[in-house]
């Protein structure tokens, strides 16, 4: 693959093979993450709920734990799940998108505390895997 | 992209499955990112050579650089091609 040269393509104009570029919008890849046994889409588009359904009647306090609603001091549930870009972005000193600086600090550090089992972990293990 | 050496590549029908060594992740990657990774080689090449080098190795059925620019992004997110 990385040769081309031994890649086995007929150069032949009259063999070349058909290729489609695609949609802007579709996907070519899935990647597996290990130990997770399970796949993501794509980092770029898996959702994070804040917080897990289960837990949905819950508020977020400012250091991201769960606390009875209307709570002081703490942000009511987001209204929908932010994708993993966004969070990814959040991670990185960003602020996740229709928040305030001081709910957003508070749905990041939720999401920093998410357990294996809770809903969103594999989208935020997954941002969490190294590159390279 | 990815340094040959780090990757583990096997054919699959119409996917190819690819274990990136450093990351540990599997990637199934379908048409038309095996070719584009193949295009690019190991040195890689500017965005215009790979349209080119595309549009001289294959019948594309579709030009759109804004369609290529979005398979280079995911291929970039996985890890498997980076941006010089």
């Amino acid at each position: 693959m990385s040769d081309d040269s031994e890649d086995s393509q007929p150069q032949g104009v009259t063999s070349r093979r058909a290729l489609m570029l695609g949609a802007v919008g579709a996907t070519a890849i899935v990647s597996i993450r290990p130990a997770l046994a399970q796949t993501a889409a794509s980092v770029v588009t898996c959702q994070i709920p804040v917080p897990d359904p289960g837990r949905a009647g819950n508020y977020i306090a400012a250091d991201g734990s769960l606390v009875p609603a209307r709570s002081p001091g703490s942000f009511a549930p987001a209204g929908t799940p932010f994708k993993g870009a966004d969070v990814k972005t959040a991670l990185a000193g960003g602020q996740l998108p229709g928040t305030t600086y001081e709910q957003s600090r508070a749905y990041t550090n939720y999401i920093r505390r998410l357990q294996s089992g809770t809903s969103g972990f594999t989208c935020f293990a997954s941002l969490q895997m190294p590159r390279g | 992209m990815a340094r040959p050496e780090s990757l583990r590549v096997a054919h699959l029908d119409s996917f190819m499955a690819v274990y990136h060594r450093s990351s540990g992740i599997t990637h199934l990657i379908t048409a038309p990112a095996p070719e584009i990774m193949a295009v690019l080689g190991e040195a890689g090449l500017t965005f215009a050579a790979l349209t080119e080098r595309l549009a001289a190795d294959y019948e594309l059925g579709d030009t759109d650089a804004a369609a290529l620019a979005a398979r280079l992004d995911e291929l970039v997110a996985a890890g498997l091609v980076s941006v010089a």
